[in-house]
């Protein structure tokens, strides 16, 4: 049950890699690969079920963290051609 | 809102001009919870190192990251007033100082270097897991503080 949920969430994933190499303008890039990033997030706890590891859990909490302040890092860099 | 002034154009339009601080008021907002619960996360993987996934560098860069965070949200200028070059720079190197500490002080109590069963802590296994705990504690800071001068070294690199 859990494997073909997560293989349906990495099929999901590669449609939006394909929104991501094509996309017309940046910002459906890093919509993109926003997504993708929390796709990445379900199929880390699906993984948890699948092996009935919890440690994926944390693993799972930190790309969350990590994807949130990647995104703000990569929409600044756009918007004001720096990181200040 | 008792900050906005209305300024009347030329053409007798009243545009509102809005502070500094209501500008990107979902970004300072989320910033603002973030911050110290990414924070209390590298604290819990730091402590958890021997357990289960992650340790003193995965936790250290956890904690760096909350910085960045609030770098990129508020600005250089407002987070040096917070970290300072010179605070930054005594987190670097207490960090390699607890970890190198704890090595000599396992040679003086009669181990090789960085060997926790020479501590007198009671039970080895107990010295063990205190001294493993420290020196994680160390690398945390020492790495955390690496990351955020990497960062502002970056950040002002494109400043230029």
């Amino acid at each position: 049950m859990f494997l073909q949920v997560a293989l349906v969430i990495v099929f999901s994933s590669i449609i939006a890699l394909y929104r991501a190499i094509s996309g017309p303008t940046i910002y459906d890039r890093v919509l993109a690969v926003n997504v993708i990033g929390t796709k990445t997030v379900l199929v880390l706890v699906l993984v948890e079920f699948i092996y009935e590891r919890p440690e994926f859990l944390d693993i799972a909490l930190v790309y969350a963290i990590i994807n949130f302040i990647g995104t703000i890092a990569f929409l600044k860099y756009i918007e004001k051609g720096g990181l200040t | 809102m008792d900050e906005v002034d209305e300024h009347v154009t030329v053409t007798g339009e009243s545009v509102i001009v809005r502070p500094v601080e209501e500008l990107y008021i979902i970004r300072r907002i989320i910033a603002r919870i973030m911050v110290p619960l990414t924070q209390l996360y590298g604290l819990y993987v730091i402590m958890h190192g021997e357990g289960g996934p992650g340790g003193g560098f995965q936790g250290g860069v956890i904690l760096g990251s909350a910085t960045i965070l609030y770098v990129l949200v508020f600005g250089v200028d407002e987070a040096k007033k917070r970290i300072s070059e010179s605070l930054n720079n005594l987190m670097k190197s207490t960090g390699v100082l607890i970890y190198a500490g704890i090595g000599l002080l396992c040679i003086i109590f009669g181990g090789y270097y960085l060997e926790y069963y020479a501590l007198p802590l009671g039970h080895p296994e107990k010295a063990s897991e205190l001294g493993i705990l420290g020196v994680e504690i160390g690398i945390g800071i020492t790495v955390s503080a690496v990351m955020i001068s990497i960062f502002f070294d970056l950040a002002e690199r494109f400043e230029k």
